[in-house]
């Protein structure tokens, strides 16, 4: 088989997407649920996702074999199919929040009045071009993003650490234990890490070592995202709970933006881009799932498809971002842990052809 | 076939790159035309029985080759919330207000009966405003001062904001807050915050009897001597003039000329205090001088102090002061730490040339003379804090953060229990 993405691309995405990822309305909710052990939430779920990333890579040396290979040598040709739907219909339900996410991110950061959805319907121009692409084009993105990714995040850490009291988190793991882990789970909606991997299965060639530095470069991920947790808490402390689109929050107060503007928006604009290409990551391997469940090869019919039914769910439910939020993490995240969690462990079950075989 | 879907997907593309470009260049993208627009650069709040009126500084860029191209007028609301007033003033600018460009909400005397944040609350629903807008309150109402013609400014606000600037607070002269820093202390378990006290003084006058912290003269309503519309809402020189107090729902819209009246110096030396949303009472320069010197990053403060019968003026640079809580013997303790390097900066005798090298070689009586200055204005301010039971200084919330096993036993009564150790270390420059 061709192999169309690298390590290294794999590496950048585990790193960039995972974090860019959870910058806007997670940093909030989990303040919200968990208070100021707001970190221990987020360092339990990214702990428990690490394992399984690794578990997968690791898997990734042990065969050659794509992830639909090894259920259909497994569980047949239709099992495999059926999978793949369900991965598709899985990849489409991570797509929703973020895409709600966006749309009310983008309304009210970079706009100062009240833009109809309009102005944000034509993100489906770039998802349905981009989704319909192989993952040679999702590896190069990821080369494309990481200095941009790199270099924005430096930028708002450096206008944002002088702001942070960090004396916010005393007294530590004061808060209700059943409130630290409810903050957990009913945030594990944003975990799915682990599937992009499983997806990528087969796709790249495995060399000794590469399992560490994937998981390696996805605990980086987490680093960055529990640098913003921290940033955004010390920044607001109690008050963060009422403070959305966190990463656009934490810098305002730099002493020269009051002299010179919102030079942070530089920055801003910049990981807007990233956030993209991690959102449209989702649609890409939902396109690649129908592809392989249907066998249909065309991929723009079906990213044309795919994308129809996201901008049916975006305007159809426009402006209810809190109710599908909470919906999401009252009950989604049980397909999430099924999907990411589960199915990524079971994935070892599956027979193997061994590289040397 | 391929060669076709190529060149269906070329079509596709231009097709769409060309509908994109078409949408850049046809419509704004809800972007505000700049000349059309009007963004409110700060809001006075005052309070009058149940209602609240909200008188909006707003600054209308004009259209301009060069020179002064943003005219500042003024626009009220009136309503039973802060909402309401915006959403009147929104009618009236044709603008959403959202805030964004206000950097100074201005509390007027009567707000201080209202519950701090059934006055403010508005700014901190979802990304209403950004709370960078400094909070201060003031004498009199918060219309009268913002139509009051500024000296160092065209604009009021302007000189307000220099009033409480960033400069002045670290010379510990005033208290600057923000809308982030008084919900951030309001909310935490010590339940207090502050406010700079804005005071509008008639320029070129200045009070009697200094010790270098009087500040200011004439009061406003001495020196206008009537030469003020009073209760006015800003009507000097007025467009719409239509705004009088006591007329529900109406709202007066002016300009601000400024011409023939008497302009205003405005300090804000003195700090209102609040417990629970309470106004608690107004800190004295010398306890607001206290105040800043525990709580913020202090290069260069200047205190008075008298030694052998002689007024020395003191500068203190490269200061360091705060506060910790600790619980020895089931006695909680507060230790009270400053240090500083001392030059005399000015003292009330005949200068002698040969003696100012020795400015930075300030004798020991001066510096324990300076030392005893500041004990005294923050014991002041800590008996303040104990007699009104405002936890301006964190107490409880350190009670909380360090000594958590103690913080229900102490949590009610720590400002009158605790003893006070100070610790506060003056030497020379040199």
């Amino acid at each position: 088989m061709r192999m169309r993405i690298s390590v290294r691309q794999i590496c950048f995405i585990m790193l960039i997407y995972t974090a860019v990822s959870k910058f806007i309305i997670y940093p909030t909710f989990l303040s919200f649920q968990s208070g100021r052990d707001l970190l221990f939430s987020a360092a339990f779920d990214f702990a428990l996702q690490a394992v399984v990333v690794w578990a997968v890579s690791y898997l990734c040396s042990r065969t050659d074999r794509t992830f639909f290979q090894l259920v259909s040598g497994t569980l047949g040709n239709i099992t495999a199919r059926i999978v793949y739907a369900l991965f598709a219909l899985f990849f489409m339900l991570c797509t929703v929040l973020p895409l709600f996410e966006q749309n009310a991110y983008v309304h009210s950061i970079f706009y100062d009045t009240v833009p109809s959805i309009l102005v944000f319907l034509p993100i489906f121009f770039f998802t349905v071009y981009a989704a319909g692409k192989s993952f040679r084009n999702i590896g190069r993105s990821a080369d494309i993003c990481m200095p941009i990714f790199i270099v924005s995040i430096i930028f708002i850490f450096a206008m944002c650490f002088s702001e942070v009291k960090w004396d916010s988190f005393l007294p530590v793991l004061r808060t209700p234990f059943k409130d630290v882990i409810g903050g957990s789970v009913a945030s594990l909606f944003r975990f799915m890490e682990p599937c992009w991997l499983l997806m990528f299965m087969g796709h790249f060639t495995y060399k000794k070592g590469d399992a560490a530095k994937i998981t390696l470069s996805y605990i980086g991920g987490a680093v960055i995202v529990l640098l913003v947790l921290a940033a955004f808490y010390g920044v607001y402390g109690d008050i963060s709970t009422s403070r959305q689109f966190a990463i656009s929050k934490i810098s305002l107060f730099f002493p020269a933006i009051d002299v010179i503007g919102r030079i942070d928006l530089i920055a801003l604009y910049a990981l807007e881009v990233v956030m993209l290409f991690a959102l449209v990551l989702n649609v890409q391997l939902a396109v690649h799932c129908i592809n392989e469940c249907t066998g249909y090869d065309n991929k723009a019919v079906i990213s044309l498809a795919v994308n129809a039914v996201l901008a049916l769910i975006l305007i159809l439910f426009n402006n209810q971002l809190d109710a599908i939020h909470t919906l999401w993490s009252r009950w989604m995240w049980i397909a999430f842990v099924i999907f990411a969690t589960v199915i990524p462990l079971l994935a070892w079950a599956l027979k193997r052809r061994e590289k040397d075989d | 076939m391929i060669k076709f879907k190529k060149r269906y997907y070329v079509i596709f593309y231009w097709a769409v790159i060309i509908a994109l470009l078409g949408l850049y260049f046809t419509n704004d993208f809800g972007l505000v035309d700049l000349h059309k627009t009007s963004v409110i650069v700060a809001v006075g709040i005052d309070a009058e029985d149940e209602d609240v009126i909200v008188t909006a500084q707003v600054a209308v860029p004009q259209p301009s080759q060069s020179g002064e191209n943003i005219q500042y007028t003024q626009v009220q609301g009136r309503g039973l919330t802060v909402a309401d007033c915006l959403n009147e003033i929104n009618s009236k600018t044709g603008f959403y207000p959202k805030l964004l460009f206000c950097k100074l909400i201005l509390l007027g005397e009567d707000c201080q009966k209202e519950e701090l944040f059934r006055i403010l609350g508005c700014f901190y629903r979802r990304n209403y405003s950004e709370l960078t807008a400094l909070v201060a309150t003031c004498k009199g109402t918060a219309r009268e001062m913002l139509s009051m013609p500024a000296t160092i400014s065209p604009e009021n606000t302007t000189a307000m904001q220099r009033a409480l600037s960033d400069e002045l607070k670290k010379s510990a002269n005033v208290s600057s807050v923000n809308l982030k820093d008084i919900a951030l202390t309001n909310f935490s378990v010590s339940s207090a915050c502050y406010m700079p006290y804005i005071e509008a003084n008639v320029q070129g006058t200045s009070e009697g009897g200094g010790n270098g912290d009087n500040v200011g003269g004439d009061s406003a309503q001495q020196g206008q001597q009537g030469g003020q519309g009073g209760q006015g809402g800003g009507s000097q020189g007025g467009q719409g003039g239509g705004g009088e107090q006591g007329q529900s729902g109406q709202s007066g819209q002016s300009g601000q000329s400024g011409g023939g009246e008497q302009k205003m110096e405005f300090t804000a030396r003195k700090t209102a205090a609040f417990s629970g949303g309470r106004f608690v009472g107004i800190l004295d320069e010398q306890q607001s001088f206290a105040l800043n010197l525990i709580n913020n990053d202090i290069r260069l403060a200047v205190v008075p102090c008298d030694s052998d019968g002689t007024h020395y003026t003191i500068g203190l640079k490269s200061t360091k002061g705060g506060v910790k809580l600790k619980v020895n013997n089931g006695v909680p303790e507060l230790n009270v730490s400053f240090k500083a390097n001392a030059q005399i900066q000015g003292a009330k005798k005949v200068l002698d040339p040969d003696g100012v090298k020795n400015d930075d070689v300030v004798k020991p009586e001066i510096l324990k003379a300076t030392a005893d200055e500041i004990r005294d204005r923050m014991q002041s301010l800590i008996d303040l804090c104990a007699k009104e039971n405002c936890d301006l200084l964190g107490v409880r919330e350190l009670l909380h953060k360090y000594n958590y096993k103690y913080y229900d036993a102490f949590k009610d009564d720590v400002l009158t229990r605790m003893k006070i150790n100070y610790d506060i270390k003056i030497q020379s420059v040199n």
